[in-house]
């Protein structure tokens, strides 16, 4: 590779779904031995564009050129043979196997499965510091590990380009660091990087350059030092910024929800909540931190009646829920918003009116007595399309045909409908057009100010900051600490949530 | 979309095509509407149970019949089986299409379609009919052409209590049915008069309604190879197809077999053959035919023709002589008491 | 225009099946040429066999049947369970209930409806062992559904026996004790046939009204759909997963307890050895071709029995009659490719729709 060409040429490429243009006229040059980062919303194009790069999709439009010369990849098999190799976001290794094995799997042709492959392994790892033990068996690792096995696996097969899609996202931050680190000794060895994410801050301390990829195409290429965090992501939402934040205080000293050591196993008879309590009153946000993974969607499924809980109470104003079913829960006024809307908040392929019932089969006016009431649903969705902003040519459509924000916002509207005392939103806003999330905001702002209590969980540690009354931060299903909104800084809750802080004031 | 549309023209004209191209092959006819010049030819309409053709025991032993009513009597046939899962209306109506097609006589095999038949027949009085292993049609057009399995069943069941060495022989039926019955009470009983002491193991493969019994030849092997191991020396099964499987076993562990309804030497392999002591013969095929000729000669009557030892409708074969050795003196004997009545071998 | 067409459901699934026909009706043609047989004049011969008074009769006799099966399979497929066991629930149903119409004489009218009822109550209570076992153990009901119609046939075996719950009805035929005429429903005449249509007819298009009005009208018909759609919406949404399992389940079999009725009670007023078999069986390829809804079902249905009466020409033509069943696959294996292919299409002008409606035409 001569060092004067770009690793990777991007240029004109256009690609097209039916209905949507994913992609176009996207142009990036990445230059060789660089840490590239591409950044965008999510839904901005930024994985169809790595698929494409990776041979998994065939641009309708536009040139690549790898190391000066032009190529068509027909497969990701291409792809490896050019020396651009994946490591996706949800790692792709067999658990029961051990490194050594989970390494070779595929490619076995390259140096066999014996000692060879093994030197090879240790080679690779020594060379970039990536400090992966053949022999250990995958399930013993923790998640950073299992990163790094995910690169030796790339780099294995020959990779001088490695496209890392999301890294961060499941990394706790001292593994952050402990990436960005690889990354640069990856970047000393002379290999190229491509580091997708929408993680503002470590896209700016990591990446040398900077492209930003807004509606499908590419709108700026920056240097890290030339923009601040906000600057870009004003560049990839494209305009300014809503912010979350609360005005006065709207807490009362009535509670709504009421947790009084509460503890959840898993099948696995692991404890995912542990000892969990905690109130929310009328007219309060509660915000839970944490890494994901912690326990968070077990205290949202316990609290819903979707997991058994195995010991403590948990009462909604004067109802004791422990032991009613999740209908009875939602009708005793729990409204849901949950993590993975098409999982769990629609049903994709029925059309809005119906997904309007969904969850409020039992109340006006989606039904009369134990018949479905077809006029009243509909009326009642045609409402909520209008009051709630949902863009939509009609109520006959398919839930899927949608975009992410405007499911959304049909969701907020029908859980806000069935006039809840308490709203559980987990990541309200993840996914979601910056439009909608600030209708998002708007309406909890408003139903926290008419005495709702409110549930709030997210990643997003600036909305939680913004949003909530009150913060608590679960670390291993514990609630390990308590912090005031009003002046703590993103960073200080950052390590709260690593148990860097832990015992603050619990 | 467009392009899904264009597929489906493509389709459809390939269909038409084809249909409108298909010259040369055999015209099919609707049937019916065939019953004015039924006098020219007489034609021979024969209908199956499920299962039909190709059992190697009740229904080919019909289609054998047949097939010498055709070569022998220069007559036309015409065979239908019945579909699975069908009701006496289907039956009916296959009847009927045969009956108004000119097909005279018509022969119904089995007892199925006792009720089809009771609702056909008086429709058509110059029409004659016959039923296989059934007596409840009550018609003058009706002959009903019924078995005594047990007189055969009774020398097959006394040649292998004689044959024994161990004291010890099998049964294996097919699906436990009354007709089948017929065909253990039989043997069970000719074994005791030779060997009051024998002991004799009796299974069956299935049990009504499910009927694959007849057709499982791996269980037919699986339960004479148990019957063998547990001492029996000579297994006699009357389980249809299934009855290939038990001669394979019989030829594994070389003990004696005997076989049921047709020959079973004759369709027997150059290695099974000498295992084959005797078989039961069921003449369906005489009956058949008997039928046939005597509905040309004018001599059919109704009601029931019994086929037994006397009029050879049942009998043992003796196409392995070797293996029978001397035994066909003593079996003859006793056919002639059972023939004469001295003897009246049990059906139940 | 075709995209308004694709829009609409159910000119997806006319369209899919009428595809899916002219594609069967393509291979039959290719194999009854290379076979040697002429493709025009068999279908022909199909066709004027087929629309016969007697033919017409028995197709529609034999209609109601499958009709009911694939009513009860659907059941369990509207919410993603698959009751392979409708056959056994229905010959196990209708035999209990043959036996109990024939040992008691009873006031016509109340006669049937007992009848009846044995027969509802004993196919959901046979079904109702699958759904435990899934409930309570998480065992596959498909696994179980298979087992249990082998157990079905063993009990019905042991049951009908002389002296158990059967008679001899002839020299070679047993079955339960004749229902006496107070228990019988008599036929409705057909024009130019002297066979009868089976008058249960109109209690399995009652049945279909029913089901269409289950599913779409009532909330446990919503509890269903959306728990097929997507068991983890539905769970969220409150909808009690392991209730519904065993609801579905006793519902698809008390449906399949009505499978033998008609010609129980309308023709042979006795389960005896050659009462039919394997009805529950076809019950699943109709449903899935008729799309689990009851008006698709009831074209199904018809077109099967249609095809399964018009065979009977064939053998007469010497043709053999299992091009039918070649017919009948081909239909079912494309409708389930061509209706894929046809719903993808559709949803995705949905999607253009949408997009180019508001004017956002971006990812």
């Amino acid at each position: 590779m001569s060092p004067t060409e770009p690793a990777v040429e991007l240029h004109g490429i256009t690609k097209r779904f039916p209905g949507v243009v994913a992609n176009h006229d996207i142009d990036i040059e990445v230059a060789a031995g660089t840490v590239h980062a591409i950044v965008g919303e999510n839904g901005a194009g930024k994985s169809t564009l790595m698929k494409i790069l990776y041979g998994m999709q065939r641009p309708d439009e536009g040139t690549i050129k790898v190391a000066g010369k032009e190529v068509a990849f027909h497969s990701p098999a291409d792809a490896i043979t050019r020396g651009i190799g994946m490591v996706h976001q949800h790692f792709m290794l067999a658990d029961n196997l051990s490194v050594l094995e989970n390494v070779v799997l595929g490619a076995e042709k390259l140096h066999g499965i014996g000692g060879k492959a093994r030197r090879r392994i240790e080679e690779i790892s020594r060379q970039y510091g990536l400090g992966v033990e053949p022999d250990r068996l995958v399930e013993q690792l923790g998640v950073g590990a299992r990163q790094r096995v995910e690169i030796l696996k790339v780099l294995y097969r020959g990779a001088k380009i490695l496209i890392l899609d999301e890294p961060t996202a499941v990394l706790v931050p001292q593994e952050v660091e402990e990436l960005f680190g690889n990354l640069r000794e990856l970047k000393r060895e002379g290999l190229t990087v491509i580091f997708i994410s929408h993680k503002l801050d470590e896209v700016l301390s990591v990446a040398d350059t900077i492209t930003v990829i807004r509606r499908g195409t590419t709108v700026d290429t920056v240097q890290p030092g030339a923009v601040t965090a906000r600057q870009l992501a004003e560049l990839m939402v494209g305009s300014e910024l809503p912010v979350p934040e609360l005005r006065e205080s709207t807490v009362t000293d009535v509670p709504v929800l009421t947790m009084r050591d509460v503890t959840v196993r898993d099948a696995d008879g692991r404890t995912v909540v542990d000892d969990v309590s905690l109130t929310i009153h009328e007219g309060e946000i509660l915000g839970i931190a944490g890494v994901e993974g912690n326990g968070q969607a077990e205290l949202v499924e316990a609290i819903m009646g979707m997991l058994p809980v195995e010991s403590g109470v948990i009462r909604l104003s004067e109802t004791d829920l422990t032991g009613l079913v999740t209908r009875r829960r939602r009708e005793a006024g729990i409204g849901f918003i949950p993590e993975d809307r098409h999982r769990h908040g629609l049903l994709l392929d029925s059309p809005l009116w119906e997904n309007r019932i969904l969850g409020h089969q039992t109340r006006p006016p989606n039904v009369k007595g134990r018949l479905i009431d077809r006029q009243g649903a509909r009326r009642d969705t045609e409402r909520i399309v209008r009051d709630y902003d949902v863009r939509t040519p009609g109520i006959d459509v398919t839930a899927a045909s949608l975009s992410g924000g405007n499911q959304q916002k049909l969701i907020v509207g029908r859980e806000m409908s069935g006039r809840p005392k308490l709203l559980i939103a987990a990541h309200p806003t993840r996914g979601v057009d910056v439009g909608a999330q600030s209708a998002i905001w708007d309406h909890l702002r408003h139903a926290r100010a008419d005495g709702l209590a409110v549930l709030l969980i997210s990643a997003d540690l600036d909305e939680l900051i913004g949003m909530s009354d009150t913060l608590r931060v679960i670390l291993r299903g514990r609630l390990v600490g308590e912090a005031d909104p009003a002046t703590i800084t993103p960073d200080q809750l950052g390590s709260l949530m690593t148990g860097a802080g832990e015992g603050s004031a619990a | 979309m467009r392009r899904g549309v264009k597929i489906t023209a493509i389709v459809a004209s390939a269909v038409m095509a084809l249909s409108a191209a298909g010259c040369g092959g055999k015209k099919a006819t609707t049937g019916g509407g065939g019953g004015g010049d039924g006098k020219k030819t007489v034609k021979v309409g024969l209908a199956y149970d499920v299962g039909g053709r190709g059992d190697k025991s009740f229904n080919d032993a019909a289609y054998a019949g047949l097939q010498k009513v055709q070569s022998e009597l220069k007559l036309e046939v015409k065979d239908l089986e019945a579909k699975e899962g069908e009701s006496d209306n289907d039956k009916i109506q296959r009847l009927d299409l045969l009956a108004k097609s000119g097909y005279n006589p018509v022969v119904a095999v089995g007892f199925v379609y006792a009720t089809a038949l009771g609702k056909v027949a008086p429709k058509y009085p110059n029409t004659k009919f016959a039923i296989v292993d059934d007596n409840t049609v009550q018609a003058a057009n009706v002959t009903d052409l019924l078995f005594s399995e047990q007189e055969g069943s009774y020398l097959v069941g006394a040649a292998a209590a004689k044959k024994s060495k161990t004291g010890n022989i099998g049964f294996v039926g097919g699906v436990q049915t009354p007709l089948i019955k017929k065909f253990e009470v039989g043997y069970v009983a000719g074994a005791k008069k030779i060997n009051p002491n024998i002991k004799v193991q009796i299974k069956y493969i299935s049990q009504p309604p499910d009927f694959s019994g007849f057709k499982d030849p791996a269980k037919g092997k699986t339960i004479a190879q148990g019957m063998y191991d547990q001492g029996a020396d000579v297994v006699y099964a009357a389980a249809g197809l299934s009855g290939t499987g038990s001669l394979q076993a019989a030829t594994a562990g070389k003990k004696w077999f005997i076989g049921v309804d047709s020959d079973q030497y004759q369709t027997a392999s150059a290695a099974e053959k000498p295992y084959v002591l005797t078989s039961m013969l069921k003449r369906v095929d005489t009956a058949v035919f008997n039928f046939v000729k005597s509905v040309g000669d004018g001599t059919v009557q109704k009601g029931d023709i019994r086929f037994s030892l006397k009029n050879d409708g049942i009998d043992y074969s003796k196409s392995n002589p070797t293996a029978l050795a001397d035994l066909p003196t003593m079996l003859d004997d006793l056919k002639q008491q059972i023939i004469s009545g001295k003897i009246t071998p049990p059906e139940k | 225009m075709i995209y308004r067409l694709l829009a609409k459901s159910y000119t997806r699934t006319i369209v899919a099946a009428l595809v899916a026909l002219v594609f069967a009706i393509a291979v039959t043609s290719i194999v009854l040429s290379v076979s040697g047989f002429d493709p025009p004049s068999t279908f022909q011969a199909m066709f004027e066999f087929g629309k016969e008074p007697d033919s017409v009769v028995n197709t529609v006799n034999r209609a109601s049947g499958y009709y009911l099966s694939a009513l009860a399979v659907a059941v369990g497929f509207r919410m993603n369970l698959f009751n392979i066991g409708v056959d056994g629930q229905y010959r196990l149903a209708a035999m209990l209930a043959a036996a109990v119409g024939g040992a008691w004489a009873l006031p016509a009218g109340l006669h049937q409806v007992v009848i009846v009822l044995v027969a509802v109550a004993v196919g959901g209570l046979w079904a109702a062992i699958p759904a435990m076992l899934k409930v309570a153990r998480g065992v596959s009901e498909v696994i179980s559904t298979i087992m249990l119609n082998f157990i079905a046939t063993a009990i019905i075996g042991f049951l009908l026996h002389p002296g158990r719950l059967a008679v001899q009805l002839g020299p070679n035929n047993i079955g339960t004790k004749p229902i006496s005429s107070s228990g019988r429903m008599p036929g409705i005449p057909y024009p130019g046939s002297e066979l009868k249509l089976y008058s249960f007819l109109v209690i399995a298009i009652l049945a279909g009204l029913g089901y269409w009005f289950m599913i779409n009208r009532t909330r446990f018909g919503f509890d269903l759909r959306a728990t097929g759609l997507s068991q983890s919406a539905a769970v969220a949404s409150g909808v009690d997963a392991r209730r519904m399992v065993v609801m579905a389940m006793v519902m698809s079999g008390a449906m399949a307890g009505l499978i033998g009725m008609p010609q129980l009670l309308g023709g042979s007023y006795t389960y005896s050895l050659d009462f039919p078999a394997g009805i529950g069986l076809t019950g699943i390829g109709i449903a899935l071709l008729g799309r689990n809804g009851p008006v698709g079902i009831a074209f199904a249905a018809l077109l099967w029995a249609f095809l399964d009466q018009s065979s009977q020409i064939l053998d007469f033509n010497d043709i053999p009659k299992e091009i039918v069943a070649i017919t009948q696959a081909a239909v079912l294996l494309s409708v389930v490719i061509v209706y894929e292919v046809v719903n993808r299409a559709g949803q995705r002008i949905d999607q253009r729709r949408v997009a180019t409606q508001l004017g956002e035409v971006t990812a």
